[in-house]
């Protein structure tokens, strides 16, 4: 045996694909098409499930929101204080901050106050406050996200903004920065200032916070600690990280559950078509099979050949869908398909699909299509190869 | 040598109908032999041509090709068999229509994986004798007639087999080019090869260079 390729074989196996035009169009225009649509939509998960589960981990352990009747109330600053007693908290803040409408754009956004001197619960927060100084009094500032950037220019707002507090009156608040937050999902839409400017657009007095975050060093003491905050404040509602993962994941696992029944039906319908192509041996396949028996290949050497052909047509739909999906959510940012996966409502606007390389996707749409294919064209060529070859004789 | 034992062929039509295509045939043809079976359309010329080659099976009798039982030889072995031995020429001439000449003709060698070096020496002798090397790139769908004859024959001679087989050679050829492709033939025999011819075409009747004749009629011989 020799361990050389035979480019012989190759050379034919192109010029066999070529020479079949229409039929070599067909498949791989159905090829690139499916294997398009599964690495978009892998690519799209994957970039969101990433983009989540570092919004998340970025997360306080504990949260903790008043509430007044069942609806979120002002919580006392005070509190601060009792929870830091409490054994295994390493840390407790008060925040300040509340979503925004602005009516020009009809969009959402949140504002969220900080304190200079303060810990900060964020790693991002507290690169802006060491960076700006947004608390001067009288000319108050504040750092926004792209996503605010854009709708504010929108408006032809460049330096500052007015805001409109509740009581009619409006506070101008200078734009400091664009700031680049640890990812893209919650950055977006968010506007950064001091605690007392927040407070002042949200018309909440100095004592009050919108809620508590709690840190726990040791994430096996989360338990305890939610029992006794549990014990201090039988009213409020306290949300665990874990909590809030979940609901995030079951709601972005049922959309991708749906996807994934739409594939199972595209994927097979994918190898009917294939099926129905190849299995069909034209008449002209068959004689060219006999003729090459008769001038001594054998089922092997056929069976290489058509290996050759299936592959070299199967791995570039493969490559050309993988790259136009790339292009496709990355550059383009997958339009149609994502809005499906984020739903308005339930997470932030706009953000980027970060570039997740993902080898595990491209070998899994590689595993579900290419060998695959190849074998649903060995099959029948090779039962064909196997029939007596004095058919061409006639 | 080539000999076939006591061979029947039948070809099934249906489950109860059948086709004695060849009946208790022996026949030997030796080295060096040029063998004419003539006969009407249906009496089992081309039948024994792809026994020979191996292309099908005998339903009962054998066939040996210099010592070795070619009828017994599986599918695989069959394959190197011809590749190694046999040179086959069809009625159709069986080539690849959207493939050039030169790819056409390289057919039989390529399971080989020879050197660029080596086929192409091949190929360029075997275009010269056939006179068909000005075409070499021309695809085969572009030629006439009788250059894809001519194609047809340089490629059942690449490999440089000892036998040839013809199957109707000149069936769609005019007088003058099958005249031609009679002088080929005596080349071939002046290179010692043994020569089966299935034909009806009586240009091949009588010829000088020609051992034997024999006719057949209802898959038999009639010596
Ligand atoms: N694959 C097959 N299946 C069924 N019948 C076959 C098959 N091959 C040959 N036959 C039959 O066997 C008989 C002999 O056929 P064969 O092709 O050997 O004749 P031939 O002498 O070559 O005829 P022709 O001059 O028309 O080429 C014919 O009756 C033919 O119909
Ligand atoms: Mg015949």
């Amino acid at each position: 045996m020799k361990s050389k390729i035979n480019i012989y074989f190759i050379e034919f196996a192109i010029n066999a694909i070529l020479r079949q035009k229409y039929k070599s169009l067909f498949i791989a225009v159905v090829f690139v098409l499916l294997t398009f649509l599964l690495t978009s939509v892998f690519f799209i998960t994957n970039s969101i499930k990433y983009e989540l589960n570092s919004t998340l981990d970025s997360l306080p352990e504990i949260l903790i929101q008043k509430t007044k009747a069942q609806r979120h109330d002002d919580i006392n600053v005070a509190e601060v204080d009792k929870i830091l007693a409490i054994e295994g908290v390493s840390d407790a803040n008060a925040r300040v901050w509340g979503y925004y409408y602005f009516e020009n754009i009809g969009v959402y956004f949140s504002i969220v106050g900080v304190e200079r001197f303060e810990n900060q619960y964020k790693n991002s927060l507290s690169k802006i406050v060491d960076t700006y100084e947004l608390d001067d009094a009288k000319n108050p500032s504040m750092v926004i996200g792209s996503g605010v950037q854009k709708s504010m220019q929108k408006s032809y707002y460049k330096e500052y903004f007015n805001f409109i507090k509740s009581d009619g009156t409006l506070k101008k608040v200078s734009i400091a920065g664009v700031f680049d937050a640890d990812t893209n999902l919650e950055s977006n839409d968010m506007i950064v200032m001091s605690k007392e400017t927040a407070r002042e657009i949200f018309h909440m007095p100095e004592s009050s916070a919108t809620d508590i975050v709690v840190k726990v060093a040791n994430p096996n003491e989360v338990a305890t600690v939610l029992a006794k905050l549990k014990l201090l404040y039988p009213e409020s509602r306290i949300i665990t990280k874990n909590d809030l993962k979940v609901s995030y994941q079951n709601i972005f696992n049922y959309k991708s559950g749906l996807f994934l029944a739409l594939f199972v039906i595209s994927l097979f319908t994918f190898f009917i078509i294939i099926y129905d192509k190849v299995s069909g041996l034209s008449s002209e396949e068959k004689r060219e099979v006999g003729i090459l028996k008769a001038l001594g290949w054998r089922v092997d050497d056929i069976l290489v050949e058509k290996f050759y052909e299936s592959f070299l047509i199967s791995f570039f739909s493969y490559s050309i869908g993988v790259g136009l999906a790339m292009a496709f959510v990355y550059i383009f940012q997958a339009p149609l398909l994502r809005d499906i996966f984020i739903g308005y409502s339930e997470l932030k606007p706009s953000f980027e699909l970060p570039f997740v390389l993902d080898v595990q996707t491209l070998f899994l749409v590689f595993f579900l299509s290419v060998p695959i294919y190849i074998a649903a064209t060995l099959i029948p060529s090779w039962r064909i190869a196997t029939l007596d070859a004095d058919e061409v004789m006639r | 040598m080539i000999e076939l034992k006591n061979i029947t062929k039948l070809y099934a039509l249906s489950k109860v109908d059948e086709v004695r295509a060849l009946d208790d045939v022996s026949l030997t043809v030796k080295e060096g032999e040029v063998v004419v079976l003539k006969g009407a359309s249906g009496s089992g010329k081309s039948t024994i041509l792809s026994l020979i080659a191996a292309l099908s099976k005998p339903t009962s009798g054998e066939v040996v090709v210099d010592g070795k039982k070619v009828s017994k030889l599986s599918d695989n072995f069959a394959s190197i068999f011809r590749r190694d031995s046999i040179g086959f020429i069809f009625q159709k001439y069986n080539l690849i229509p959207s493939l050039s000449v030169r790819e056409n003709i390289l057919l039989p060698l390529v399971p080989l994986n020879p050197h660029a070096k080596d086929a192409q020496k091949k190929l360029s002798e075997v275009m010269e004798i056939f006179h068909i090397t000005h075409k070499a790139d021309t695809l085969v769908k572009n030629l006439s007639g009788g250059e894809q004859q001519r194609v047809a024959i340089a490629r059942a001679n690449v490999n440089n087999p000892k036998i040839i087989l013809a199957d109707e050679p000149t069936a769609n050829l005019d007088e003058k080019l099958s005249l031609s492709f009679i002088e080929i033939l005596r080349e071939l025999k002046s290179l010692n090869k043994t020569i089966i011819i299935a034909t009806h075409d009586p240009l091949f009747f009588n010829l000088d260079f020609v051992t034997r004749e024999i006719a057949m009629h209802n898959g038999t011989l009639q010596l």
